[in-house]
């Protein structure tokens, strides 16, 4: 059944154009005076075919089968730091011509692989963690409160979402764990669960509907809680004053939320259907919830992931492909499938260029662009989804406004910690921090002189 | 002033405590009505401190802030922590110092005598026990409770803390009998063990830790934040709307989700299904007005149009986000005057120390009428509940936590030097950490003695851990099956173990490799394990300012041997007391190298010295001397490991008030040569899991 066709939506969006007056009254009613600068991450799974990636390689040698045991390139790379205009885009990167003079390739970042656990699984869910091998104790993962968490302690406050996590999986079995599925957490094994359906992301930003439900199951376990406290000793009424307090914290934000549901009843996103999309569509409807959240200041921090790490169930590329198809198994056999392989890396890319362009027609306030204001970034866990590397990851960041130098492509040294990458960003949304987890640097190319 | 004994070190905390309660208490107990001075307290007790404890527990600075100088007969009685302290040092003979004058035996053994009876006169005088405060369940216990209440067929979500995870369906406490193969998983460590059939898009709330030197239930550690509370709400709505709960996976469904053909009295059929279910939630039944208002949030979605199952997932919502289901507590008491807790709440003790997880209606049922306590219905409701398969989660919670054994999954020892320990990419604590959990499984199962995990004589291996073990793989080792990769699912073998180098828990290569850094052993780790593990007498962490030994010797002490090394390490006094206890425990060990294989030399070329002393008593000079030295003192590890049983069954820190009760539950399945059932049965008995100290009203004296 597809009772909604892409037309539906844009024109529930308002067409093509965002920047429309109610957007605009809506941000003004929303992030007062001043800009807020935001931070986005579009996480692609199982890596990319290099050779359609990263300028320099398309003459390198094609992967056979599966190499999980080389966990490095198979080619040789530019070891030493270099700053480039981003000449000639590589086929994989074509659909950001447009946007060229607002984003860096940043090539030779690498994460450390913790042994012990599977390179899938870590690759996505330490990869906004990034946490020195060994260091985290009774757990067999690297794996901390993650980047977009650290920086909502910073930014999220007064937002009624502290952060939003967004997942295009669109499985519907279980065949993998949560660490396949989840790029963002906030600590080691405590999951940020991230929503898959849009009607779901629909209702938590828009609904109303959702915030009653709420209040009215804690206004029915409060009253539990008045009554039990009478059954309590003299000690422990004492302790079970914690329950309270943390009700009262809860109606605090949604109070808020309330507050801006007045504002936000102008928006006119349609309530997405129940039922099936095709791909693209499916995910350009998630990046669409996320820009209006982004643009509307629901929230300052979002992560998105594109798909899931692994996962071998076939599912369709509507667009792409006549038959379902596993991501995770064409990347195995790429002598075979790589023209395949390519078309999924550049369908991914399209839906990054697609978001990159929506936001940068929305104008903010001061006359900028909601990209202008955002750092956003596209990146994959594994350098290649044969060799299984964790170097050499494939990271585009857009965005930055003039906070940023843009249109570069940064080949950063040999060895260079994926985490200096995590500080530099955390820094630019006004983190004062020395170090995120293994960092020994900044990405100093990427920011504005001055 | 002169080394400080581990007795002092050991128990900082509680020193302190009785110290401050010495200066702040009046004398709330009248003397003796003898006269003073015909007492045992002033013809043996006094006399002795003052010959031999005022030295160093006398005036200004005292050591390890014991004062004993001039301590009063009224003083002691009233602090029993400060009894069984003195109990405890002078009868592990950890008072007074090796260095300093000692006491004659016979005089040790009259004053430990005299103490006890203070310390029995004391408790039932004062008959308070620790009070377990109210807490959250942590998430072991909510996945499980949330299971039992709908009755799952699948998990909430996935807990790594469950180190093992069971593949052919091996645990069958029903028949008394461990089976010979089993095939297991590690879920922390192995491939693809953190998939398995669960509710989607139900995220777990963070893993609780384990308290120091305690267990991951500890009522002072489970508290809320708005953060939790938050996700506590989001999760009772998550679990509802999860497209997994479906009438297959939920075994409540029929009777409580569904629509009803035909509803005449639509607010009746309501209570009618409300009722029973928040009595197994809340595990008691409901008052009036509480169930009324359930009714009521029902009904009115029911009348706004929200379709029956819809408004049931609501309720159901709500009903595992209301205090009364998330919290463990029991009801208040008159005053601080110990008073046995009520049917119910044995009930929830019960289930909650055997099955981790809400009491069943038969448990419920025979509280409501009132006959739960009886001994014979009582003792037949543990044979059932440990023949029950869900002691699965006892097994999963209390034998990895009282062995410490999550200590192994951060355990990387060196890859050149230790390259047995890795395959492929993987390493082979994945295998090891399964071998003491089936032990204590098969124990457990079978009914044996505790001593099993001391010396037992059998075992459960895999190839690739029987290969891992050299010289100490088991005679049958060569026909155990090697599986294809040993990555996902491990085939274990029952053997027999006939060489005493192996068997029981302390020898074993998890605990071997888990107690060792990544280059050497690490003794004082080892017996500061043996010490809480074993013997339940934990040291004090070192002092801060101690630089540790390096993993390598540095230039110049490459001849020496790792106790060489260490003693040249501990020439400050304050340090050689406390390790003249737990040090000789630790090298008893040094023949297993950091990865638990079996080594006669180190590697420059210096003989292994594991020889020395337990509890100043037992002399041995090989492991298999050092395993029936422990034998030997078999009364203390029993007494060591009923309290870890009894502190994880309270949820608390056991104190004084629980001392005796410990003397009970020991004496009482030694008979039986300490069968693990029984003793277990005994704990339930005791007067601590059955008794409540909980006032209403802040209590006479407040706590300083």
């Amino acid at each position: 059944m597809r009772s909604i066709s892409r037309r539906t939506f844009v024109r529930g969006l308002g067409g093509a154009a965002l920047a429309l007056p109610w957007l605009e009254s809506v941000a003004s009613a929303v992030s007062a005076n001043r800009v807020a600068q935001r931070m986005a991450h579009f996480y692609v799974p199982i890596g990319v075919v290099r050779r359609g990636f990263f300028p320099g390689e398309a003459d390198h040698i094609i992967p056979k089968g599966n190499l999980g045991a080389v966990m490095q390139s198979l080619g040789q790379q530019n070891p030493n730091l270099s700053v480039q205009p981003l000449g000639q885009l590589t086929p994989t990167m074509q659909p950001l011509e447009g946007v060229k003079n607002k984003i860096n390739l940043i090539t030779g970042m690498d994460r450390t692989f913790q042994q012990g656990t599977d390179v899938h699984a870590q690759c996505a869910s330490c990869y906004l963690s990034s946490a020195e091998p060994y260091t985290i104790k009774g757990t067999a993962w690297p794996l901390d409160r993650t980047l977009d968490h650290i920086v909502a302690d910073h930014v999220g406050e007064n937002t009624p979402f502290s952060t939003l996590e967004f997942s295009c999986n669109s499985h519907r079995d279980n065949k993998e764990s949560i660490y396949f599925d989840n790029i963002s957490w906030f600590g080691t094994g405590h999951l940020a669960p991230s929503i898959r359906d849009p009607r779901k992301m629909y209702q938590r930003l828009f609904s109303t509907q959702e915030i009653e439900r709420s209040r009215d199951i804690t206004d029915l376990v409060l009253e539990d809680a008045k009554s039990l406290k009478r059954d309590l000793g003299y000690t422990d009424r004492q302790k079970f004053t914690e329950y309270f307090d943390s009700i009262r914290t809860i109606e605090t934000q949604m109070d808020r939320l309330e507050q801006m549901k007045s504002a936000l009843a102008s928006v006119a996103f349609e309530e997405p259907l129940e039922a099936h999309l095709p791909r693209g569509e499916y995910i350009r409807l998630m990046g669409d919830l996320m820009v209006v959240a982004l643009q509307t200041g629901l929230t300052n921090v979002t992560t998105f992931m594109i798909g899931p790490e692994r996962w071998d169930t076939p599912y369709k590329f509507e667009s792409l492909f006549d038959t379902p198809r596993s991501h995770h198994q064409m990347s195995h056999n790429q002598t075979k499938m790589i023209d395949d392989l390519l078309m999924v890396d550049r369908f991914h890319m399209e839906q990054y260029a697609y978001l990159l362009g929506k936001m940068d027609e929305i104008e903010e306030p001061d006359g900028t662009s909601l990209l202008d204001n955002t750092l956003f970034t596209y990146g994959s866990g594994l350098g290649d989804g044969s060799t299984h590397q964790y170097n050499d990851l494939p990271i585009i960041v857009a965005g930055g406004g003039k906070h940023t130098q843009s249109g570069q492509h940064i080949n950063m040294p040999e060895g260079t910690p994926l985490a200096n990458l995590w500080l530099t960003q955390a820094r630019w949304m006004g983190l004062e921090m020395e170090r995120f987890a293994d960092s020994d640097g900044t990405v100093d190319p990427l920011l504005a002189a001055g | 002033m002169t080394a400080v004994s581990i007795g002092a070190i050991t128990s900082f905390r509680v020193w302190n405590a009785a110290v401050a309660s010495l200066i702040l208490l009046p004398a709330v107990f009248a003397a003796d009505a003898q006269p003073a001075e015909t007492t045992p307290f002033a013809k043996i007790i006094s006399p002795a401190i003052q010959q031999y404890c005022v030295k160093c527990h006398g005036e200004g600075e005292v050591e390890g802030d014991v004062r004993l100088l001039g301590l009063r007969s009224d003083e002691l009685a009233a602090n029993v922590e400060l009894v069984r302290r003195l109990i405890d040092v002078l009868d592990l003979k950890e008072m007074p110092p090796e260095d300093e004058p000692q006491l004659e035996p016979q005089l040790r053994q009259n004053i430990v005598t005299e103490l006890k009876t203070i310390l029995r006169a004391s408790v039932s005088e004062q008959k308070t026990f620790s009070h377990t405060p109210i807490r959250r369940m942590n998430r072991f216990q909510y996945n499980n409770a949330v299971i039992d209440l709908f009755d799952l067929n699948c998990i909430v979500f996935t807990l790594p803390e469950r180190m093992m995870r069971e593949h052919n369906g091996y645990f069958q406490p029903e028949t008394g009998k461990m089976a010979d193969v089993v095939t297991v998983g590690s879920r922390p460590l192995g491939k693809s063990q953190m998939i398995e059939r669960r509710l989607a898009g139900v995220a777990a709330f963070p893993q609780d830790l384990r308290a120091e030197q305690g267990f991951d239930n500890r009522g002072d550690h489970l508290s809320l934040s708005p953060l939790l509370m938050e996700s506590f709400l989001k999760l009772g709505q998550s679990i509802s709307q999860s497209p997994d709960f479906t009438p297959r996976n939920v075994g409540v469904w029929v009777g409580f989700f569904a629509a009803p053909a035909e509803i005449e009295d639509q607010e009746a059929e309501v209570r009618r299904r409300l009722e029973p279910f928040l009595t197994r939630a809340f595990r008691r039944p409901s008052e009036a007005d509480l169930l009324d208002r359930y009714v009521g949030f029902v009904v009115r979605q029911l009348d706004s149009g929200v379709a029956f199952a819809e408004a049931m997932k609501s309720v159901a919502a709500a009903t595992i986000a209301s205090p009364r289901f998330l919290y463990l507590y029991d009801r208040s008491g008159v005053d601080e005057t110990a008073e046995t807790i009520d049917d119910f709440e044995l009930a929830s003790r019960l289930s909650f120390f055997l099955w981790c997880g809400l009491p069943d209606s038969t448990l419920l049922d025979l509280a409501s009428a009132g006959d739960l306590k009886k001994p014979g219905i009582l003792d037949a409701q543990i044979d059932r509940m440990l023949k029950d398969r869900k002691l699965k989660r006892f097994c999963d919670s209390f034998p990895a936590q009282w062995l410490q054994l999550e200590r192994i999954i951060s355990s990387v020892p060196n890859r050149e030097r230790f390259p047995g320990f890795y395959f492929s990419k993987y390493r082979g604590s994945m295998h090891m950490m399964m071998e003491p959990l089936l032990l204590f499984e098969t124990v457990l199962i079978e009914n044996r003695p505790i001593t099993q995990f001391i010396d037992s004589d059998f075992t459960y291996r895999s190839g690739i851990l029987e290969d891992a073990y050299g010289d100490l793989a088991s005679e049958l080792g060569g026909e155990v099956k090697r599986t294809g990769g040993g990555v996902t699912k491990l085939s274990f073998n029952r053997v027999p173990v006939t060489d005493r180098r192996s068997g029981g828990v302390i020898t074993n290569a998890a605990v071997m490799t888990m107690t060792s850094g990544p280059e050497r052993t690490q003794p004082i780790t080892r017996g500061a394990w043996i010490a809480s593990v074993i013997f339940n007498d934990p040291p004090e962490p070192p002092p801060a300012d101690v630089p540790p030994l390096d993993e390598k010797p540095p230039e110049g002490e490459q001849h020496l041997t790792l106790r060489e090394r260490l003693s040249r390490h501990r020439e400050r006094s304050d340090c050689k007391g406390c390790h003249e206890q737990i040090d000789p425990l630790g090298f008893a060990l040094e023949n297993y190298d950091p990865i638990g294989v079996w080594r006669d030399r180190y590697d420059n070329g210096r003989d292994v010295d594991m020889s020395g002393t337990l509890f100043r008593k037992h002399k041995f000079t090989d492991i298999v001397e050092f395993k029936d030295a422990i034998l030997a003192e078999q009364d203390r590890f029993a007494r060591g490991f009923a309290g870890h049983l009894l502190s994880f069954a309270l949820a608390r820190e056991l104190g004084a008030a629980d001392q005796i009760a410990l003397d009970q539950i020991v004496e009482a399945a030694a008979a039986d040569g300490y069968k693990i059932q029984d003793l277990i049965k005994q704990v339930i008995h005791s007067e601590p899991f059955r008794s409540k100290s909980n006032p209403k009203t802040a209590s006479r004296q407040p706590l300083p």
